[in-house]
């Protein structure tokens, strides 16, 4: 007999960021990044987080529906987001409003957009980080907004769909220490990070069969994204109080960017040519005597 | 804003197993070093307060004194035994609201204090979201992953914060965080709006700051201070988070279990998939890790899957974004030396760089350096290594 199981609604939000790609990504001289001549793409880490949706489609049939906040072209993070999860519903918030956001005014306008997608969710997953910003901020404010509980670096988790309950595996990194894996549980709704190392898992051949089934369907979509994509400016989307979002409602600002200065040597470099095979010679026993000798620490 | 409204520099310490976490008294040190020139600048008694939460933590409180605090607020509690998001951002928010803890601290201003000046979190799996979750109750804002920090007197000209006309803002806390490639610096500042039209307060000005940068203070027993006790008021709900098990694992590159680590970066540009192989090659001949810097993590270049899944992973990387390392030998190839990355490496006993440029920040930052390109200077290593007997094995 069939269980009658209450629907899941999952969301993700996620980033479109500069492609790091070889081939894609541009350098300047100076080692850092030529935003200009670099594409975009999907952030990997969004990418890890849309993974997690398509797990909870595949074991359980939830629902996924996508967000991101961003230019027009954002769509592009939306459309390779929902190939990996074949969402439903796909969300991007775009307004001149927004632009220049930090992540209190970003968290903003993704709780604002969470709370009209369709359905109540249960879950939002997020990015572990974004690859350019690496603040990891966005999540666990868009959380705290939400009034969801927060988990991060989430590395596996399975959900109870009677009691409404989700377990988790966080793998929690202290430095000077140790790592450690934590179990949780957590009635739902929850606001999960997923670490970069997830990888879900199927088991069962039914489980197997939706995957494949979830995926072919999920190619159709995302070729026809535009079907299911629903653009928002700050209006649509209801921001009570626009004094929330964008700049207005960034406490934060770049006040500039700098080159760090060099700084002073630490250490006294004997330098060495390449192709002297005698100095080769002579650092090849120095690496010997550095590796014997006593560990007293 | 009164001049009482927000006082004292809060830092959220983070401890395990009864010990603080190195990055906590580091943090310590830092508040120690930019209070003391605050005080002076501005002839004020603002405090260091070490704010910390847990179960038996009592004993830890004085060592904060000796560290640098001038007072330590803790809160004690089988609940608060290990870390919750939920329950510790409700904690330190009422924490950092509390005017009676305020008034303890100082006496001076505490009527109308409502939150901390300056706020402090530690850049790592803890505090990192824990100040996301905080400065979002708190409303104000937060910098992240910061390696330098000044407090100045700054007059600011902004589209939004002032109208367009320059203002003058006081006692800012200038927060600098290093770009993912080491060799930028963001100067961020969390400043009121003080444009009419939206005017708003935004404090504390709060960083997260990575652990490894700032130099804790010597301990000192004869440093005094004093230890508050807060009793948090926790609601079921603020508990539902519930920890079942907690394991601790090792991780499977283990750096600590080698004497020599050979890292890579950018330098293996030219032909990644061979010169990968001419590094997994050496690092053989040494017995040692191999470990990544910062951009490889972010898979650059088009290798095989093997390459891509067991080198280009975040869990390799050395460094500030990844793991800090101290092995008898620590071989740099194709590295520039981004500070990120120094930060991680410094405890090396020795350290050999291999780079064509000479002007890489590398230089200063090792004991010999070869100039050359890694596909000319490794083989010959490998040679000599190769005609070494015994070899040496560690």
């Amino acid at each position: 007999m069939k269980i009658m199981t209450p629907p899941l609604n999952v969301a993700v939000i996620v980033k479109l960021e500069p492609d790091f790609s070889e081939g894609n990504v541009t350098y300047n001289s100076d080692g850092t990044l030529n935003r200009a001549e670099t594409k975009s793409t999907l952030g990997p880490h969004s990418a890890v987080a849309a993974n997690a949706a398509f797990y909870a489609k595949v074991k359980y049939g939830a629902r996924v529906a996508i967000s991101t906040m961003g230019p027009p072209v954002a769509d592009l993070a939306l459309q390779q987001a929902q190939l990996i999860s074949n969402a439903e519903e796909l969300h991007l918030y775009s307004d001149r409003i927004f632009a220049g956001a930090d992540t209190l005014a970003t968290a903003e306008a993704l709780k604002t957009g969470i709370k009209k997608m369709e359905g109540k969710m249960d879950i939002v997953f997020s990015g572990h980080r974004a690859s350019d910003g690496e603040t990891g901020q966005t999540g666990p404010q868009t959380a705290w907004k939400l009034g969801f509980p927060f988990l991060g670096d989430v590395i596996d988790y399975d959900i109870n769909l009677e009691a409404r309950t989700v377990r988790a595996k966080r793998l929690i990194t202290l430095q000077g220490f140790y790592d450690i894996v934590e179990e949780v549980e957590v009635p739902l709704p929850v606001f999960i990070t997923i670490h970069p190392s997830y990888r879900p898992l199927f088991k069962t051949v039914s489980e197997r069969l939706a995957f494949e089934k979830y995926q072919k369907e999920a190619k159709v979509r995302a070729a026809n994204y535009k079907q299911y994509l629903k653009i928002f400016n700050a209006e649509q989307l209801g921001i009570a109080d626009l004094s929330l979002v964008g700049l207005p409602g960034s406490p934060t600002i770049v006040y500039k960017v700098e080159r760090i200065p060099k700084g002073k040597a630490n250490r006294n470099a004997e330098m060495v040519d390449g192709s002297d095979s005698e100095a080769i010679r002579k650092v090849v026993i120095k690496m010997q005597e550095a590796m014997s000798r006593m560990v007293i620490r | 804003m009164t001049e009482g409204d927000y006082r004292h520099l809060y830092v959220v310490m983070e401890h395990e197993e009864g010990k603080l976490i190195p990055v906590s008294l580091e943090m310590l040190g830092e508040a120690r070093r930019l209070m003391d020139n605050f005080n002076k600048k501005y002839s004020s008694e603002e405090k260091v307060v070490a704010v910390v939460l847990g179960h038996n933590v009592k004993k830890i409180c004085e060592e904060m004194i000796h560290y640098g605090a001038d007072y330590v607020i803790y809160a004690d509690s089988p609940e608060l035994e290990y870390f919750r998001n939920l329950t510790f951002t409700k904690v330190i928010s009422q924490i950092a609201r509390d005017k009676d803890l305020a008034r303890k601290v100082s006496e001076e201003y505490s009527k109308t204090f409502k939150k901390p000046r300056y706020m402090f979190f530690a850049a790592d799996s803890v505090g990192r979201h824990l100040s996301s979750t905080v400065l979002v109750e708190l409303e104000s804002g937060l910098a992240s992953d910061i390696n330098k920090l000044t407090v100045d007197d700054i007059e600011v000209t902004h589209q939004h914060k002032t109208a367009g006309k320059p203002m003058k803002y006081n006692k800012i806390l200038e927060m600098y965080r290093p770009d993912f490639s080491g060799f930028l610096w963001t100067l961020i500042l969390c400043l009121d709006n003080k444009n009419p039209a939206i005017e708003r307060e935004y404090h504390p000005q709060a960083c997260s700051i990575i652990p490894g940068v700032f130099e804790p203070l010597e301990y000192n027993a004869s440093r005094i201070g004093e230890i508050i006790e807060y009793h948090p008021k926790l609601e079921p709900e603020d508990l539902r988070v519930k920890i079942l098990s907690r394991n601790i694992v090792k991780s499977e590159i283990d750096f600590s279990r080698y004497k020599v680590i050979v890292s890579f970066g950018r330098g293996i540009k030219e032909s990644p998939e061979e010169n990968i192989k001419l590094i997994e090659e050496f690092a053989k001949e040494l017995d040692a890790a191999i470990g990544v810097s910062l951009p490889i993590s972010k898979k650059p270049y088009s290798v095989s899957e093997r390459m891509k899944f067991t080198y280009m992973i975040p869990d390799r990387v050395i460094g500030t974004s990844g793991r800090k390392v101290a092995p008898l030998l620590y071989v740099a190839v194709g590295i520039s030396g981004a500070m990120q990355h120094i930060a991680g490496i410094k405890e090396s006993d020795v350290v050999i760089a291999i780079n064509p440029d000479e002007n890489a920040p590398i230089k200063d930052e090792c004991d010999v350096f070869i100039k050359g390109r890694m596909e000319d200077v490794i083989p010959k290593l490998i040679e000599v290594l190769r005609k070494q007997h015994p070899k040496i094995r560690t």
